[in-house]
């Protein structure tokens, strides 16, 4: 049974599951019932430095740059691999291929265009991230964002982060206005 | 004054303490809009009828959701029962159109006479919606919140309806179809004055095995003189109203096909809930105007054309066809080579004397020899109103059910 935490709880991944070396983080949504313009939303991963910026371009993962270069962290998009049933998106993570500078890895979701087709994180129902071991396909931890999104148009669903030399998630479930390029500018990424 | 935009969420607390509480609708431009609001249960359902508040049913129990004005809804949200979780207001196209076509739209909510939060929306946010949620309050961890919704759909009040459980929790009868609105919330939905007629339609059809089949309904009105004073007396408007419900159950369309006759045939617009209400006045300018040539009968003509009509374009869908006369038939003999004929046809004729006398050979129609398959059935009233309306529709459902099955047995219907 895996552990769900509640907004802004952490957990030890080394202490929960010491096997835990190749994960996968699945984030999901409520499928979109009504009808309207498209609405489509978009999931990325920062690789953060202690001062919680990136080293540089390639430390942001997203639909068009799928993979970091060391290969610690990959954007599985659409090819499910079995694990990621029910995630509308998947990220791949080995943490031990994590270079040793990186501190933190942040996962986002931003909705595509947001502001010119006037949406918002208000308009998604049942968001979720969770952690997976994809070695033994075991769930490890679960978050259930509460409903209390509004206007925001960017979300901190989670992040993976290095605390006294073992890797700890925290549910953060943070939104932000402007998308993803204010999720970009936030993490010192200038676009 | 606060001012939201789609899909902002807070706390009611930060615009109001008060248990009353107001939302007004300003709606402009065009189209003619029906407001509503559902109050649903815990898993968004309308798991009870009488918590849709609209003009037809302008009050919940308790009067805690009440219409106060066409376009004003008064709330006493400490009465809402525990079991109704979200209060969704919603908008539907009466008519034609899109919500693209919305003027410049406002919601209002506050204390009742003094709004404290607005909502601005117009066409530009949407693109086919024929049916959107505006606006909804609902419970979490003990208190309501507000979220701007301004999300809809395309198939209109339907879908709304399909979004709520419009199936029917109870236990059908027959297995109805995947997606399958029942009749009454259909009709309740968009034509709330039908809503006893389509109850007691339902109980016909349910209990003539017809409730999961799918079919187009015709209806041909003899507009011959003689009928004057049935049109003249609401009538044959009364007959539409009757057929209406059928139609909209057995049709996706929800459409009746209609032809009136006197000499010559003319096919009328399709009735459907939205323009049913005064088609026998208004359509093609009313029935004194309709293009019948001589006020006489010559019933084969208009026939020929619905047998056309549905030869060309409906595949093995089953058809079934009203034809309303007061008699004094024309041309027996064609008739009954005609509708021999249609009986190698998924085409079933229920014919109704109406007020009348000789219909002749209509009686006769049904005992002919020689048919495929048995595809007419005939009886006669002196007034509509001598039968009541449960045993009109059982009449009217009498037949129909054998004729589809040995239809189906050679292959006529699909």
């Amino acid at each position: 049974m895996a552990l769900t935490l509640q907004k802004g709880g952490n957990l030890s991944l080394s202490k929960t599951d010491p096997s835990l070396t190749k994960i996968l983080v699945g984030l999901g949504w409520d499928p979109r019932v009504t009808d309207g313009a498209a609405f489509d939303l978009d999931a990325s991963a920062f690789l953060l430095n202690a001062d919680g910026k990136v080293r540089g371009e390639q430390d942001f993962i997203f639909y068009n740059q799928l993979r970091s270069p060391e290969g610690a962290v990959e954007h599985a998009g659409d090819s499910r691999d079995g694990l990621g049933d029910g995630d509308d998106e998947a990220i791949k993570v080995d943490l031990t291929k994590v270079p040793a500078d990186v501190d933190k890895i942040a996962f986002v979701v931003t909705i595509h265009e947001a502001e010119a087709r006037r949406q918002s994180f208000g308009q998604v129902g049942k968001a979720f991230i969770r952690i997976v071991n994809s070695v033994s396909g075991v769930e490890v931890v679960r978050f259930d964002l509460a409903e209390d999104a509004s206007t925001e148009t960017a979300m901190i669903f989670g992040e993976l982060y290095r605390h006294n030399g073992e890797w700890k998630f925290r549910a953060v479930g943070q939104g932000y206005a402007g998308g993803l390029k204010a999720m970009c500018n936030q993490f010192g990424l200038n676009l | 004054m606060l001012e939201l935009i789609r899909g902002q969420r807070l706390p009611l607390s930060s615009i109001t303490h008060s248990s009353s509480v107001e939302v007004a609708f300003d709606i402009q431009g065009s189209l003619a809009l029906d407001l509503a609001c559902f109050g649903l249960d815990a898993q968004g359902k309308l798991s009870d009828d009488r918590y849709m508040v609209f003009f037809n049913q302008p009050e919940s129990p308790c009067q805690s959701v009440r219409l106060l004005t066409p376009t004003t809804f008064g709330l006493s949200l400490a009465e809402v029962p525990a079991g109704i979780d979200r209060l969704v207001f919603t908008a539907a196209i009466d008519g034609q159109g899109t919500l693209r076509q919305l003027g410049a739209s406002r919601f209002r909510i506050g204390d009742v006479g003094l709004p404290k939060v607005a909502c601005a929306f117009a066409g530009e946010i949407f693109a086919e919606e024929r049916a959107v949620m505006l606006v909804e309050f609902y419970r979490k961890d003990g208190a309501w919140r507000l979220n701007a919704v301004l999300q809809g759909f395309n198939e209109g009040l339907d879908a709304l309806v399909h979004h709520f459980g419009g199936e029917v929790a109870e236990v059908p009868p027959a297995p109805a179809p995947a997606g399958h609105v029942s009749l009454e919330k259909k009709v309740a939905a968009a034509a709330p004055q039908l809503v006893s007629l389509a109850k007691k339609a339902q109980v016909s059809l349910e209990k003539a095995r017809l409730t999961g089949v799918r079919a187009r309904v015709g209806l041909i009105l003899d507009g011959s003189g003689s009928m004057h004073n049935q049109y003249k007396r609401g009538r044959v408007q009364e007959v539409v109203n009757r057929l209406l419900p059928l139609a909209v159950h057995f049709d996706n369309d929800g459409q009746l096909d209609c032809w009136a006759f006197g000499d010559l045939p003319q096919q009328l617009g399709s009735i459907t809930l939205q323009n049913f209400h005064d088609f026998i006045d208004t359509d093609h300018g009313g029935w004194r105007k309709w293009e019948l040539g001589s006020r006489i009968n010559t019933e084969y003509r208009v026939i020929e054309q619905a047998i056309e009509f549905y030869r060309r374009g409906n595949g093995a869908t089953p058809v079934y066809i009203l034809f309303v006369s007061d008699g004094g038939i024309y041309d027996s003999r064609r008739i009954v080579k005609l509708i021999s004929e249609a009986a190698t046809l998924p085409i079933f004729w229920q014919f109704v004397g109406l007020a009348g006398r000789n219909y002749g050979i209509l009686e006769k129609l049904d005992d002919m020899n020689g048919r495929a398959v048995d595809n007419c059935n005939f009886f006669a009233l002196d007034d509509l109103h001598d039968l009541s309306e449960e045993i009109l529709y059982d009449r009217l459902m009498e037949e129909f059910p054998g004729w589809l099955k040995a239809a189906r047995a050679k292959g006529i219907v699909a």
